[in-house]
């Protein structure tokens, strides 16, 4: 059977429940405005620009997926705005004000383990209340209920290492939400695990975030994770880097993996791999076939 | 298979097989030295003379070359007067493994020669005394500063390139200065201690600081934590287990510098006991308080390595291979499914 013969529709062309959704979205108030953001590496002479003219409007509680090659400058882009590197130019406003430097109203959740090891469970989703000046007890209660709504209320006094990948993410998931930020971060936090387990995290991030009054900035290379999960997707692309498309997700909510088989799958699915990978054409991007054995030849 | 080769590359051993050969690392060089000790025939270069005979200047006790007893032997016995006798043994400065062995209890007993002298114990309490100020003083300002210097560029690029040039200084170099300004009795031991201590401590410890993996630094920003509290809640519980780990190797470096710095004015502690034993010719009390030094270093590092266990758990990994520390009881972990309920979709 090829593929052709499944009718894949525009990935552009919205069903009415999805643009009603989408119309809904764009009522809401812009949490984050970012605007003609550019970053330079390096001084004048021999700077190098990471992307430029990255401007876009995230609305509240949206899941926003970001994609691009290596290099486009996805993860500076998130850094920026979670304030941890500055950019050369333009600016990020969250709530209308400008953000510089990291702040609580900005949650993270980094790719690599970042609990800290020498706190319980616990202890870590206490941390940015602890910040915050919550005395003891309450903030105590409140990391429970952190915890219980991650799953792992039963783990509160374990060790980050006694922990799987899986787990050590929905606690540093729940140690983000504890402090109530406008926008969570999300720099490839599925990226170091094992594909059942992402899956799994990626169903209990869908739930997690039905549940509380959060805007998610996610980044991704896997093109099926951005489709499962976004409202929008960022395509950035490289040299420089830049936004290329930001597309409106047609896949109906309430995701699930029986989606994958839709046409609106499809349709998304083969627009994002024609923009992440478009075909060979670049003489530089060919490899030198020389040929060194005959092996081969009488195979097809 | 995992154990089943007692030179697999890079394979840890069966316990068994660690306990034999950590005991055989010391058995080993025992071992030998017995055989120079109690097998006459491997060395005993020296007769101990128990009959003097006819030989004018031989006398009980006496202990002289395998050689010159032969001759001594040949000449009586040529001039047919009474025959000198006596049995090999080893010079005086290589006592027996048993001998030294009981020096570890006479030692103890042996009452000082002279009434002003102290006793061993009091020897090794006034060693064991010193190194703790010298290295109490050091930590004082060593691990603030490097924290300090390995938390701020600030800090770093104001005091250790000084530190750098003066950590090349032989701590030794020190001791006619300190007795000039601090006297001739424990002061300038405390501080040639401290200048070989301190100066190491502060990059030591800045090197372990700056190592401290800047995304924990980061994490915590981004959950609100500013200046100070980073300093405090991040950044010194990231690091204090590995300077606990650096702080066990400078003592053990603290050790060394005691025995030189217990030289300079009045020579005092164990280095004097040493010094007096070996003056009285008493090998054996020479040995067996070298021996105490080795003793009381390893034992203190392992008790120091024990309590690091203790204080800080998380770095009590449990590791595939089993570490040093396996038999003591892990922390039960409580191996659960969470059931997190799935629904069809979200």
């Amino acid at each position: 059977m090829s593929a052709t013969s499944i009718p894949i529709p525009d990935y552009r062309s919205l069903s009415p429940d999805v643009a009603a959704r989408f119309e809904r979205i764009r009522q809401r108030p812009v949490i984050l405005s970012v605007k003609g953001l550019l970053k330079k590496f390096g001084t004048n002479g021999s700077a190098r620009t990471v992307f430029e003219g990255v401007s876009l409007d995230i609305h509240r509680r949206e899941f926003i997926c970001v994609i691009g090659p290596s290099g486009c400058g996805k993860s500076t882009f998130l850094r920026i705005v979670a304030g941890l590197d500055e950019c050369s130019a333009g600016e990020v406003l969250l709530d209308g004000k400008s953000v510089a430097g990291p702040g609580r109203d900005r949650g993270m959740v980094f790719q690599g383990y970042t609990l800290f090891p020498w706190l319980t469970v616990k202890r870590n989703v206490m941390f940015g209340l602890e910040m915050q000046g919550k005395n003891g007890n309450s903030a105590e209660s409140e990391a429970r209920q952190w915890l219980d709504m991650v799953g792992l209320g039963k783990f509160e006094d374990s060790y980050p290492h006694e922990l799987s990948g899986g787990m050590k993410q929905r606690v540093a998931i729940a140690r983000a939400l504890a402090n109530e930020p406008r926008i969570l971060i999300m720099d490839e936090p599925f990226g170091a695990l094992d594909a059942q387990t992402r899956c799994q995290m990626q169903s209990y991030l869908l739930q997690i975030w039905k549940k509380v009054d959060v805007t998610i900035l996610f980044i991704t290379h896997d093109l099926e994770e951005a489709a499962y999960l976004s409202d929008r997707i960022l395509v950035m692309g490289t040299n420089p880097g830049r936004v290329v498309e930001f597309i409106d997700n047609p896949i109906p909510r309430p995701r699930s993996p029986a989606q994958f088989l839709s046409a609106e799958y499809l349709a998304l699915k083969m627009r994002l791999e024609e923009l992440i990978h478009p075909p060979v054409e670049a003489e530089e991007d060919r490899l030198p076939m020389v040929k060194l054995t005959n092996a081969g030849d009488d195979v097809e | 298979m995992a154990h089943g080769d007692w030179l697999g590359l890079k394979q840890e051993l069966a316990s068994s097989r660690r306990l034999v050969l950590t005991l055989l690392s010391f058995l080993a060089p025992l071992a030998l030295w017995s055989a120079v000790s109690y097998l006459p025939f491997v060395w005993h270069p020296l007769v101990h003379v128990t009959v003097p005979g006819d030989v004018d200047y031989f006398t009980d006790d006496m202990e002289v070359p395998y050689a010159d007893f032969n001759n001594e032997l040949a000449k009586v016995k040529a001039a047919g007067g009474a025959v000198p006798e006596g049995y090999p043994v080893n010079p005086v400065y290589l006592p027996a493994p048993h001998k030294v062995a009981r020096a570890f209890y006479t030692a103890f007993t042996t009452e000082p020669r002279l009434p002003h002298e102290p006793w061993l114990h009091q020897s090794l309490g006034h060693s064991i005394r010193t190194i703790c100020w010298g290295f109490f003083i050091s930590s004082l300002f060593g691990v603030p500063l490097g924290i300090l210097c390995g938390t701020y560029r600030f800090f770093s690029r104001l005091q250790e390139p000084f530190i750098e040039f003066f950590r090349y200084l032989p701590a030794p170099a020190f001791g006619a200065l300190c007795v000039a300004i601090l006297g001739i009795d424990d002061g300038p031991k405390i501080a040639i201690i401290f200048i070989g201590t301190f100066f190491q401590q502060v990059l030591v410890i800045s090197n372990t600081v700056r190592k401290v993996d800047p995304a924990l630094i980061e994490a915590a920003q981004t959950l609100g934590a500013r200046g100070w509290q980073l300093v405090r809640r991040v950044i010194i519980p990231a690091s204090i287990p590995d300077v606990y780990t650096d702080m066990r190797i400078l003592l053990g470096w603290a050790w060394t510098y005691l025995i030189v710095a217990e030289v300079v004015g009045t020579m005092s502690g164990i280095t004097f006991f040493i010094n007096q034993q070996a003056r009285y010719r008493n090998f054996d009390n020479v040995y067996a308080a070298i021996g105490m030094i080795g003793i009381i270093g390893f034992s203190s590092d392992l008790l120091l390595s024990w309590i690091g266990g203790l204080i800080f758990p998380w770095k009590r990994k449990n590791r595939t291979g089993k570490s040093a520390r396996s038999w003591w009881p892990k922390r039960p972990v409580k191996i659960t499914t969470v059931e997190v309920p799935v629904e069809a979709g979200t």
